[in-house]
């Protein structure tokens, strides 16, 4: 009003009347009168002009909308009026704001708070799910390892994707409009990253000639992937961990595509502040989605394992208590058989089963017996008395260990009577005469199919001395060489039994008889047949012998010269020595007593 | 917040990386500047009691090897041009650089800063060769890497003439 008034072209009539004259005045009056009345009464309206609410109200919406884009005093002028209209209100009709707010807010607030509940059921499950199975302890050694909390540790192996980070970029400038995290992540210069983004983008674009229309979709390192969306105006760029489906895509065109459809003129006119995108955070936050891998229906692979296990467990223990089992009924059997053992009792002490009872020195160790059965040998233990067993297997044992015949020699037990039969020494069948009353359970030994192999070298040896004879020359008590040769090997004869009636305890008498051929008188023949035994005696008793006696008869004529002289030979065969072994009748009488026994 | 994006232009080797080391915030290592050719670092400070985000976008120096790509100016708010002043080529650089800015991005406010003040004794640059860029710049500074002298009220006039214009 005022600017209307200083602007009109019509100065204050006052400041002409002072300087016009009368003349003047009247010359105007008379062209300008019409004109003067005209402009007397615009003056008088402008004067008391007053614009009136409903000229206000028609120029009120534009007049707002033009001051506002001109520059913010307007906003300016009326914040501080509005802030304390707003608090008047509140303070005196607070249910009215409350109404009012309670839509935007009790929505908001619900979307927030199920949003920090689902994120962290979904952590606390994830983290039940694994803590107790063999995979969570695998994590959970992983963990301490890398110095890493448990529930990350878990969230990154079982994420199939997760959006980490939103990024709303301001096209033309790369600077960051708004930015959103998922839970955890942690902030890391996103404004400095964003305009990284940007420039790799240029850089890319540059590199390669494309057209500023195109941009780089997604970029890739590790498990980490970045989808970039390219809007007219903002850029939406989202970290992703793991590997993110196709149909997020989607999703974050969609909200592009809002924020474009919201904010098109704060995108096209941004000039750095970007409080006015704070209000894009539900936007972005709805991209922050996430999918976890679904666990395995049914029941995992250690139950599996375990049950194997524990089955395998199962079968070897019944294996084990079977076998051991089969054991012990082996070792009863076993025991029970064994001559010179009596089992009276069994007990259980300390964990060992006890045989109590008796245990002939000479029946089998039944140490070993655990051994052949394979009971174990902790398992069991002994203790035996010992006593002598009467039993014919344990009789028969104590005779072999006494007597320990030699391999020629078989024994059998009848009854008490203990059968001897092969052959042995003369020695041997002494002391059996003598030891066989020390075994208990032996009254009789029969020793009569038992050769004495002695004895039997002693008669041999008779024999083949009784076959020898010495020959003389006609009427000679001389000896030729030859028969020289022979007495040696009589000699040699005579020793051999000279050993053997030793052993034997005998002492033959050895009878030299000397003969001579019917030829010439009987005296002459009865000396010279002395003379001839005598010669032999003299020669063979050169060496002494220790049991031998050796004497020299003189027997005169042949008594068979007819029957030798018929042979035809003459009378040579009859010039002879001839022998005779003749032993006392005592030793023959003890020799037959310990061959036939008791 | 109030963000805006800036650019450090000026030569190879003139000290834009190190002018700015001390003040910045930065995730990126100095190796993107060889290979993707920019490296970006943040700076908050408060102009006229607003908060101010800076997005500074260190541009690898413009030489034989590697040109400054044109494109990692859009979008800027402003820039800092710098000069070596004992290295009188890296005045044509500036201009080139000051030039390609302008026909990129518009005319937004500049700042011109001639580095190594601290080796005054060997600047061979002088005022009249920098004459042009003087004028058009809001803010003009003789500044050192060395000692950080004057980096950060070049930053605090850039802000001020950008949020102005």
């Amino acid at each position: 009003m005022e600017r209307t008034r200083r602007s009109s072209p019509i100065s204050p009539p006052s400041e002409y009347d002072k300087g016009g004259s009368e003349d003047f005045s009247a010359l105007r009056r008379l062209l300008l009168s019409p004109e003067q009345v005209q402009l007397d009464r615009l003056r008088q309206r402008l004067d008391t002009f007053v614009v009136g609410p409903q000229e206000v109200s028609r120029v009120l919406p534009d007049a707002i909308r033009l001051r506002a884009r001109q520059d913010n005093r307007l906003l300016a002028s009326m914040l501080p009026i509005t802030q304390e209209a707003l608090a008047l209100s509140i303070k005196q009709s607070p249910q009215l704001i409350s109404d009012s707010l309670a839509p935007i807010l009790g929505s908001a607030i619900r979307k927030a708070i199920s949003r920090a509940m689902r994120e962290m059921l979904q952590s606390l499950n994830q983290t039940l799910e694994y803590s107790m199975s063999w995979q969570g302890l695998q994590w959970r050694w992983e963990a301490w390892k890398t110095g890493r909390p448990f529930v990350e540790v878990v969230l990154l192996h079982t994420l199939q994707f997760r959006v980490e980070q939103v990024f709303l970029i301001h096209k033309k400038t790369g600077l960051l409009l708004n930015h959103v995290m998922a839970e955890g992540i942690s902030s890391q210069g996103e404004a400095a990253i964003s305009g990284m983004l940007t420039a790799i983008q240029d850089f890319v674009r540059d590199s390669f000639q494309q057209s500023q229309d195109e941009g780089l979709e997604s970029l890739r390192i590790g498990d980490l992937t970045v989808w970039i969306e390219q809007g007219s105006a903002a850029i939406l760029a989202t970290v992703i961990r793991g590997a993110p489906p196709v149909k997020l895509r989607d999703v974050l065109q969609n909200t592009l595509e809002s924020i474009h459809a919201q904010y098109s003129e704060s995108l096209q006119h941004f000039q750095g502040d970007d409080s006015v995108f704070l209000e894009t955070r539900p936007f972005l936050e709805d991209c922050l989605q996430a999918q976890f891998v679904k666990k395995r229906k049914g029941l995992p692979v250690a139950f599996w394992v375990l049950s194997v296990l524990l089955l395998a467990l199962l079968g070897w223990w019944a294996y084990q208590a079977s076998l051991n089992h089969q054991q012990w009924t082996e070792l009863l059997k076993r025991i029970a058989a064994e001559p010179g053992i009596v089992v009276t009792s069994i007990q259980e002490e300390g964990g060992r089963r006890v045989f109590h009872g008796l245990r002939d020195p000479l029946a089998v160790d039944p140490e070993r017996l655990l051994e052949e059965v394979g009971y174990p040998p902790h398992a069991a233990g002994f203790h035996f008395e010992p006593f002598i067993a009467l039993t014919p297997e344990m009789v028969y044992t104590r005779a072999l260990k006494v007597l320990q015949p030699p391999e020629s020699v078989s024994v059998s037990l009848d009854g008490d009577r203990l059968m001897l039969m092969g052959k042995s020494s003369h020695a041997w069948m002494t002391r059996v005469d003598q030891a066989h009353f020390s075994i208990p359970g032996i009254t009789e030994v029969s020793m009569e199919r038992l050769i004495d192999t002695d004895v039997k070298q002693f008669e041999t040896l008779r024999e083949d001395l009784e076959g020898q004879t010495i020959l003389f020359l006609a009427g000679q008590g001389r000896l030729t060489d030859r028969e020289l040769v022979k007495i040696q090997q009589v000699k040699h004869i005579l020793q051999e039994l000279d050993k053997k009636a030793m052993q034997l305890g005998r002492e033959p008498s050895i009878y030299l008889m000397g003969y001579s051929s019917p030829v010439g008188s009987q005296s002459t023949n009865v000396s010279l047949s002395e003379m001839r035994a005598q010669k032999v005696l003299e020669i063979l008793s050169e060496s002494p012998f220790q049991v031998l006696k050796l004497s020299a008869i003189g027997k005169g004529v042949d008594p068979d010269v007819e029957s030798v002289a018929a042979e035809g030979q003459g009378y040579s065969a009859s010039r002879r020595v001839s022998f005779k072994v003749v032993e006392p009748k005592i030793t023959q009488t003890r020799e037959v007593g310990a061959r036939t026994g008791r | 917040m109030i963000q805006k994006k800036i650019c450090m232009l000026g030569g190879f080797a003139v000290g834009k990386t190190s002018l700015v080391k001390r003040l910045v915030s930065g995730i990126f290592s100095d190796k993107y500047l060889t290979t993707v050719g920019v490296k970006i670092d943040k700076k908050s400070l408060s102009v006229q009691g607003k908060e101010l985000l800076l997005v500074l976008w260190d541009l690898y120096g413009d030489d034989d090897f590697q040109k400054v790509r044109a494109s990692y100016l859009q979008g800027s708010s402003g820039y800092i041009l710098v000069i070596d002043g004992t290295r009188k080529e890296t005045v044509d650089v500036a201009c080139k650089l000051h030039d390609l800015a302008q026909k990129t991005i518009g005319p937004v406010p500049f700042v011109l800063l001639l580095n190594k003040h601290d080796l005054v004794d060997e600047w061979v640059v002088e005022c009249p060769m920098v004459s042009d860029l003087s004028d058009q710049a809001c803010f003009v500074s003789m500044v050192s890497a060395k000692t950080g002298e004057g980096v950060e009220a070049a930053f605090s006039a850039l802000s001020e003439a950008m949020l102005k214009f």
